[in-house]
């Protein structure tokens, strides 16, 4: 526990964390094709809680390794090299800074010790029907009615709410103002009556997220984080610099990996098409990991990042899709083959990567609204 | 330019000389002055040049003991990206870079000696003559090294002659002599070939930014011993780095007219009203403008990398794999750049008149010399392939 991680050279840190994954990791979970759901990612999530190594990014005090910007980028590279499966880690990245900036000490005394114990297992209620893009225009309410909110309303694209012990919630409570300055941050426990969960199937037959509904949930006052009307401003202030992993190139140089893989099962790099669309590909993939590397350099230097950020978000994401498009396509008329195509020798799978290449363009802001953020912030075009 | 270059003090002078540089560009060469000698052989201003070569520029690379200031590649890039952006047409690249790298990795050489110090005084622009087919592909073997070139020296008497020819040869007839690679009974050879040497005939080709390159033919142009600059694996190694070198500077130019057009098409979407308001506000104009950033920034992070790691020292391999790269990069983004730039301006963006043009026409010049983004695409796969060190393919 008392390790000093960051006094530790940057390259026998890693090799510690590599050692650890590579001794402990389960070997079935690497590199998994889908969102791993809690009961199949729980022994690993409660081996990393023994270990110490739950919240990289939290300060000791609170239980954290206290990692610095270069080091938690290392284990982060190092999880992704591995290939270990996300838990459900909101509480993690998300509930744990909330708290430890805006959070009451009666609060972080409560929630933190039970994150760290992974007895609470939380999820995010930001967007709602009527609000994905337009985030602010949420309309979920909660009203005060003696020491409790009142909360009606619904939530949506709730990532694995159906393992979530915990949600944490963006609420609307004064209509009348700005709609940012009538929002609040609220933490609910999801046995709380009122509370229903509906599962949402997607197009690649997975139940990743889900439907939230709030009839009439009575949350304590004791449960707002911050200052009444001040949550939009907190929930911007918690976009820190883990942004960039966003823009990760890891995504597709996996699936840059794969396409190499079906390109020289099905002879194609004799084909001196498939070698050119490779090729560019396979470009793209290295300029975007050194794209990257710049604003990783950036954080290393504890300086913050920009809006500009947001174009690492893009390259990133249309790179992967573009990777998925050549790979279906490479498989000819097994393109609508989902899972394992058997081949001759080995097999491929093609619609995994396609139906990931979707919501990635999607979450974390659309690409639309990155490149409303870009041509405003950065290129300082008018509005 | 380059935050991953470590050292502060080298940063801080860096940023000197592109400030001074950018400063000095702007003031003595307006793109008025490019303007002017487009078209009008040679197509450039040697008074230009000897003022270039009072700042420093011509022997930065060169080394101190042949009269030079023995700088690195991030430098030179910070002079040549100060150019691009007047959109200047001196051919600092082919001379000073091209031509200059290929003699000081001769240098044992008195010719190339020499040669050296007067390109680095500004008084001599030698230009390198490798390339022999119209569109360069033929100047790759299989595995993506440069290829054994058709022209042949051979004994003739106590020296040599040379028999064949070449083109995309820049500054084009203007230069005072060129570096002609050739292949001999000993393996590649380098040599130097005035510009007045009996069996050489010039033609000159005017490119579409009004500058010029030229087609050499060699019928049996004698050539005296002590003019072969280079011999076998020396002569191939010379002129494969100094050709990747090249290739870095070419893009370091590239990337600077990608970043003036930008800038003008951001200016122009800021300014221009219709329907009432700034088009800049529009959302399907914005958002192209955010892919040319995005292409624009992709080029300056592969440039940096490819600057501090060539600079630091890297394998052949390793060297090729990254200039053609960033020669892809470059030439791909300052095209797209290019193009949308017109279509952003409108009608005004094809007139001859706004300078714009200037650098389109520059940009379809960089783009194709040395080798398009296609062809680099190419023989980075051949490379890749026989180093067996697929890019990107991590996991």
């Amino acid at each position: 526990m008392s390790t000093d991680w960051n006094a530790l050279d940057t390259e026998v840190f890693r090799a510690t964390v590599r050692e650890f994954f590579e001794k402990n990791y389960p070997p079935e979970l690497r590199y998994p094709k889908r969102r791993l759901r809690w009961a199949e990612i729980r022994d690993w999530t409660l081996t990393l809680s023994r270990q110490g190594w739950l919240a990289p990014s939290w300060p000791k005090r609170y239980g954290g390794m206290g990692l610095a910007p270069e080091k938690l980028i290392a284990f982060i590279e190092e999880q992704e090299r591995h290939g270990v499966g996300r838990a459900p880690d909101m509480g993690i990245t998300m509930v744990g800074p909330l708290l430890i900036q805006h959070g009451s000490e009666a609060q972080r005394a409560h929630y933190l010790p039970k994150i760290l114990a992974c007895e609470h297992i939380w999820c995010q209620g930001y967007s709602e029907p009527g609000s994905g893009s337009d985030l602010a225009s949420l309309r979920t309410s909660a009203v005060v009615d003696g020491e409790d909110f009142v909360v009606n309303g619904q939530k949506t694209w709730t990532t694995l709410a159906q393992d979530a012990t915990h949600i944490f919630l963006l609420v609307r409570t004064d209509p009348a103002v700005k709609k940012q300055e009538g929002i609040s941050f609220l933490l609910a426990d999801m046995t709380t009556p009122g509370i229903s969960v509906r599962p949402i199937r997607n197009i690649a037959g997975h139940e990743d997220f889900c439907e939230v509904f709030l009839e009439n949930v009575r949350v304590p006052r004791a449960n707002l984080v911050g200052e009444l009307n001040k949550g939009w401003t907190i929930a911007k202030a918690l976009l820190g610099f883990e942004r960039i992993f966003l823009g990760s190139p890891k995504q597709s140089q996996y699936a840059l990996a794969r396409l190499r893989e079906a390109g020289e099962t099905l002879g194609l790099f004799d084909d001196a098409v498939f070698v050119d669309r490779y090729t560019q590909l396979a470009l793209d993939v290295a300029d975007l990991g050194t794209l990257y590397a710049r604003f990783v350099e950036q954080v290393k230097r504890g300086e913050t990042l920009g809006p500009d950020v947001s174009m690492l978000k893009i390259f990133a994401t249309e790179t992967y899709s573009r990777l998925a498009n050549l790979l279906v396509e490479t498989a000819g008329a097994s393109g609508g083959t989902p899972g394992d195509i058997e081949l001759d020798s080995g097999h491929i799978d093609v619609l995994t990567t396609f139906y990931n290449a979707r919501p990635a363009t999607i979450y974390g802001g659309s690409n639309e609204v990155q490149r409303n953020i870009l041509a405003t912030s950065v290129l300082q075009l008018p509005a | 330019m380059s935050p991953v270059l470590a050292d502060q003090d080298r940063l801080q002078q860096l940023e000197m000389l592109r400030s001074s540089a950018a400063g000095f560009a702007a003031r003595e060469s307006p793109p008025s002055r490019a303007r002017a000698l487009r078209a009008k052989p040679p197509g450039f201003d040697r008074r230009f040049w000897n003022a270039m070569a009072t700042q420093g520029w011509t022997g930065l690379l060169a080394p101190e003991s042949l009269g030079g200031y023995g700088q690195g590649l991030a430098e030179m890039a910070e002079v040549a990206a100060a150019l691009a952006a007047q959109a200047a047409p001196e051919p600092v690249t082919p001379v000073i870079v091209f031509a200059g790298r290929l003699l000081q990795a001769c240098a044992a050489n008195e010719i190339a000696q020499r040669l050296l110090t007067e390109l680095a005084e500004g008084r001599t622009l030698p230009a390198v003559a490798w390339q022999e087919d119209p569109t360069g592909a033929a100047s790759f073997a299989r595995g993506g090294s440069l290829a054994e070139p058709a022209t042949v020296c051979v004994r003739n008497g106590d020296g040599w002659c040379l028999r064949g020819g070449k083109r995309h040869v820049r500054p084009g007839a203007a230069a005072d002599g060129y570096i002609v690679s050739a292949t001999s009974a000993d393996g590649a050879v380098l040599v130097w070939l005035p510009a007045h040497n009996a069996g050489l005939t010039k033609t000159s080709e005017r490119l579409a930014d009004g500058t010029f390159a030229a087609r050499l033919v060699f019928d049996d142009a004698a050539v005296p011993t002590s003019h072969l600059l280079a011999t076998g694996v020396a002569a191939h190694g010379a002129l494969a780095s100094a050709y990747d070198e090249t290739l870095v500077l070419t893009s370091v130019e590239l990337l600077g007219v990608s970043r003036r057009m930008l800038a003008m098409t951001l200016d122009y979407l800021r300014t221009r009203k219709q329907f009432g308001k700034a088009i800049g506000s529009f959302q399907s104009l914005q958002h192209r403008a955010v892919d040319l950033l995005i292409q624009q920034e992709l080029s300056a992070a592969v440039l940096t990398q490819a600057l501090t790691e060539i600079d630091r020292g890297c394998s052949g391999v390793e060297r090729a794999l990254l200039a053609a790269r960033v020669k892809a990069r470059c030439s791909d983004a300052a095209l797209t750049i290019a193009r949308e730039a017109v279509q952003l301006h409108g009608a005004i963006g094809v007139t001859d008149e706004y300078d714009l043009g200037l650098y389109l026409q520059r940009a379809l010049v960089l783009s194709a010399w040395l080798g398009n983004s296609g062809i680099q695409r190419r023989r980075f796969a051949a490379l890749s392939r026989a180093s067996h060190a697929p890019a990107g393919a991590a996991a």
